[in-house]
């Protein structure tokens, strides 16, 4: 722990070099020189001047008459050989050499089992961090009601890049970013309510049983507001909850489903409500007793007298949508998405949908089925998100954090403010909706870079400077890539750190060119 | 592929290309290396750059309702289907009475100026001639989620999951730049590119135009940008191409004088931001850099509860639609420049409200198309399909009588020059109703 209120708990050991250090062998880049001669060559021949690795298994279509840009699947880099780097780099936010030793000393399976143990990995120190600057996020919704709602905001926002940077339960918290997409909600809408909603529904359950993670959300008043169950009412069904229940939290859109079950299941849910300061509730007074049929399962009429018994309709309605065999897909796809690249196999699909219905929506065992060599070694590179680009960076460069604000800005200013996706979709995961906000991610990496306040953060370029020009490049190596960095960023870091006196200014500028680096967009 | 000539198109000459000439000759000095692998043989027009309209697209995100934007007060359905949220007509005494347009249609106040006057907003340019609005219109496809509606309407081809571009990607992609060394051709105001624009060559998504370059010390910026373009030359597609059109934008808008900005006419954007982003836009048209299309978004058209379009939330969302419009009209279009404006929605909601003051999901509703080349001043649609219970799609909806893009194919083929049609909008065959001049 450093000293000034806001620390990094863990610094990587910078001198503590892994075995992952080959150097690349198999790769040689075409240089064109610059950029502009590359341009004028028609795609297909640009691509095939670069070696395609460890393509997905299925074939690729032929560029000529391909029906959608060749931007779904992406080739790793040559120098990504090493099965661990490969499995730190999805399990994680940013392979530093502390975090690709320590899987190399437990083993590709031993590492996944120590990720997904998340529970016995020991966090207190971050958590202490977040106890104590972000108190807001453990109080209950009737105490935060009356809390300052930028406060609430910021407070959620910040804890989680900080939580997802330094919290040894890496794995964990991809996932937490994961369903937080899936469950999205707008903090405009919900206000305080979404704090509850993000401790108590998605961080508890987000290596939990997908059922209890579902039926969790579907008890959150935060969930009854955004999606307007609260507006629902016997005479007057709202139908966006029940719709997006179905199209984006269980069946997926195409899983089955039509316009009289999304108006049926809303007259099922008439009555999940929010009274109070944030209590789900179920009003009886409400809810349609009449009889409804939602994917051909039919509730017969009740009664008023039956009271709050007519939860019961919308919890088998819930049991029914978390068993339905759509949902098995719809899930396993997304995760397959989320871990592994935007395209997976019919195989891969059904393979995980199985483990699904064996294991009662278990998402850790989905998770273990997922990460195996095999399906990483063909899977393509991703883009970074900016949430993950931003956090990645704050795992490379260890700063001294004095206050998060400045980072949560940047993070806005990249295009991924946190809860502030207003469509309950969440934000994508594609590489043509990300792609063109590069200049941005170069902004972040020069201000991220320059961090040199006590009052807001430092990065200590100390390291860095203690060799030679060289020496500071094999660091940027171990600490931004693995050990794995692509030659041609390092033949340009080298060229720029050389270009010009080695003092703090130039290191800091060569830092801030190596996230602006095409290799550290990817994983 | 239609290579046919179409002699409405008022362009004298085409060659037909084939791709690989298409290449060679309308982007070469340009980039896009990675977007044409897919482009099939297209229609260039040789000789009539300079007449094209540039496009501003605006898209209304989470379901308008056009019966609160373009109210028909005629139709005594309108009163009886929405209890606490209906406008009173133009002849009420009522101080919220809405503004006749036609004697069937009025615009809501908001949509006027905000006051009983209704001689503010975008009655200018309806009053012009300049504005059209289209009615009972929007999708063929039914699909009420928004992200299916929103993610059709963008593609402009309904439920085919394996085309991603945009139509006014393709319109970019099948046409010669208007400038040809011009570094962008089109920008969309956000974070992430809009499914509008997917595919569009030299084409970025620019959250905030006026501040658009890299950080960092001056005197090094030059060697750490030529850094960036050796470390992005063997960069995959997408990113390569959005690292070379990144630096060569970042110059261009360098030379564009944002603040500075004095708009036409003593305009006042709002400040918004929409506004903003339109005023950006305006700019950026004004500077002459090459742009052709933007693609702006406005969203709070969810108004699922509590829609209250005479005074409260749809009311502010409607007027910093109309005003914002207006300045860009007084600004940019009023002035001559060859603009065209359309904006859409991906669904209407039902003609009946809810338990909750607002409106769910539904079917048709407006759109809307300025310029001097629109056939304005008018409400138009394919008859009244009628508000009666009998009447509506499903029971529920106001009926799509129009397709959108018919309205957008005929302002891509004669307000941008593009006789692609078969490319910019697969599978449809469009009928023109003449709403350009």
């Amino acid at each position: 722990m450093r000293t000034s209120g806001l620390t990094t708990p863990e610094r990587s050991a910078a001198s503590d070099a892994s075995a992952e250090t080959e150097r690349p062998s198999r790769r040689s880049f075409v240089f064109f020189g610059a950029l502009a001669a590359t341009a004028f060559l028609p795609n297909q021949a640009r691509a095939q001047s670069r070696p395609r690795q460890r393509r997905p298994a299925e074939p690729v279509p032929e560029p000529e008459f391909a029906t959608q840009p060749q931007n779904e699947s992406v080739a790793a880099f040559a120098e990504w050989e090493s099965t661990i780097g490969r499995l730190v780099r999805r399990a994680t936010y940013g392979a530093t050499v502390a975090e690709v030793a320590k899987a190399n000393q437990l083993g590709f399976q031993g590492y996944v089992n120590y990720q997904l143990n998340h529970t016995r990995i020991d966090d207190s120190a971050v958590e202490a961090v977040v106890a104590q600057r972000w108190p807001l996020l453990s109080q209950p919704s009737d105490t935060l009601f009356s809390a300052d709602a930028g406060q609430v905001r910021s407070q959620l926002q910040e804890a989680m890049i900080y939580r997802a940077a330094f919290s040894q339960r890496q794995l964990y918290h991809r996932m937490v970013e994961f369903w937080n997409d899936h469950f999205n909600q707008d903090i405009d809408k919900v206000g305080y309510l979404l704090v509850a909603d993000h401790r108590d529904v998605i961080r508890k359950n987000a290596l939990g049983k997908f059922p209890d993670l579902l039926k969790a959300s579907a008890h959150s008043a935060s969930m009854m507001l955004y999606l307007d169950q609260t507006a629902s009412r016997n005479t007057a069904p709202n139908q966006n909850y029940a719709r997006e229940i179905m199209e984006l939290h269980t069946l997926g859109v195409d899983g089955g489903y039509t316009q009289q079950d999304v108006a049926e299941l809303s007259r099922v849910l008439t009555g999940w409500t929010v009274q109070g300061r944030g209590v789900f509730a179920f009003n009886p007074a409400i809810h349609d007793w009449g009889a409804k049929t939602v994917l051909g399962v039919t509730i017969p009429a009740g009664s008023p007298s039956l009271g709050a018994a007519g939860i019961n309709e919308g919890e088998q309605m819930l049991n029914l949508l978390a068993n339905h065999p759509s949902t098995a897909r719809f899930i396993s796809t997304k995760l397959l998405a989320w871990l592994l690249g935007p395209n997976p196999t019919e195989t891969q699909i059904s393979a995980i949908a199985s483990v699904y219905k064996a294991t009662g929506g278990d998402i850790k065992a989905m998770v273990r089925a997922i990460l195996n060599d095999a399906w990483l070694t063909a899977s393509p590179m991703k883009l970074k998100r900016p949430f993950h680009f931003l956090v990645s960076s704050l795992r490379s460069t260890q700063p001294t954090i004095a206050t998060m604000s400045t980072f949560n800005g940047q993070l806005n200013n990249l295009g991924q403010s946190l809860f502030a996706w207003d469509t309950p979709d969440g934000y994508p995961d594609k590489i043509e909706y990300w792609a063109g906000n590069i200049v941005p991610r170069w902004n972040y990496a020069s201000v991220v870079s320059s961090l040199n306040s006590t009052t807001t953060a430092v990065v200590d370029t100390t390291p860095y400077r203690a060799g030679s020009p060289d020496a500071a490049i094999d660091l940027i190596d171990q600490n931004f890539f693995g050990g794995e960095m692509p030659l041609v960023t390092r033949n340009g870091l080298l060229a720029y750190i050389k270009g010009g006196t080695f003092n703090d200014a130039r290191v800091r500028e060569t830092i801030g060119l190596a996230i602006s680096a095409n290799a550290f967009q990817w994983y | 592929m239609d290579d046919r000539h179409d002699a409405d198109c008022g362009c004298e000459e085409y060659n037909e290309l084939s791709r690989r000439q298409f290449l060679a000759t309308a982007t070469a000095g340009a980039s896009a290396a990675f977007f044409p692998a897919w482009l099939p043989k297209v229609v260039m027009a040789k000789s009539y750059a300079s007449t094209r309209d540039i496009i501003v697209s605006v898209f209304m995100r989470g379901g308008a309702d056009g019966l609160s934007l373009c109210v028909p007060f005629a139709d005594a359905s309108y009163y009886t289907s929405r209890s606490t949220i209906a406008i009173p007509r133009p002849d009420a005494s009522a101080a919220t009475r809405g503004v006749n347009l036609d004697g069937f249609f009025m615009f809501p106040q908001a949509m006027a100026g905000g006051t009983v006057a209704g001689t503010g907003g975008l009655m200018p340019a309806f009053q012009a001639s300049d504005l059209l609005v289209v009615h009972a219109t929007g999708q063929l496809n039914n699909s009420r989620s928004h992200f299916d509606a929103q993610r059709y309407m963008e593609v402009g081809k309904p439920v085919d999951p394996a085309l991603v571009t945009g139509w006014l990607g393709r319109h970019l992609a099948s046409i010669p730049p208007l400038k040809p060394d011009a570094p962008l051709r089109a920008l969309g105001v956000a974070s992430g590119l809009q499914k509008t624009l997917v595919g569009g060559p030299k084409t970025l998504p620019i959250a905030d135009p006026t501040n658009y370059t890299v950080g960092g010390s001056a005197t090094t910026q030059a060697a750490r940008l030529a850094f960036m373009q050796t470390d992005y030359t063997p960069a995959e597609e997408p990113l390569h191409s959005a690292a070379l059109d990144a630096t060569n934008t970042v110059a261009l808008l360098k030379t564009v004088n944002f603040t500075g900005y004095k708009p036409a006419n003593n305009v006042v954007y709002p400040t918004s931001s929409f506004g903003r982003a339109l005023r950006s836009v305006a700019v950026l048209i004004k500077g002459d850099v090459g742009i052709e299309a933007a693609q702006v978004d406005i969203g709070g058209w969810d108004t699922h509860s509590a829609q209250d379009p005479i005074g409260g939330s749809m009311f502010r969302t409607m007027q910093d639609f109309s005003n914002s419009l207006a300045a860009f009209y007084a600004d940019v279009i009023a002035t001559g420049f060859s603009v065209t404006l359309v904006a859409v929605s991906e669904f209407g909601r039902n003609v009946r409200e809810n338990g909750s003051q607002g409106t769910d999901h539904g079917r048709g509703t407006v759109m809307f198309a300025m310029g001097k080349g629109i056939a304005g001043g008018r409400v138009i649609m394919k008859n009244w399909p009628g508000l009666a219970r009998e009447q509506l799609d499903s029971g529920q909806d106001l009926k799509v009588t129009v397709d959108y893009r018919d309205i957008l194919a005929e302002i891509v083929q004669r307000r941008l020059g593009n006789p692609n049609l078969n490319f910019v909008f697969p599978s449809w065959t469009p009928t023109v109703l003449g709403v350009t001049r």
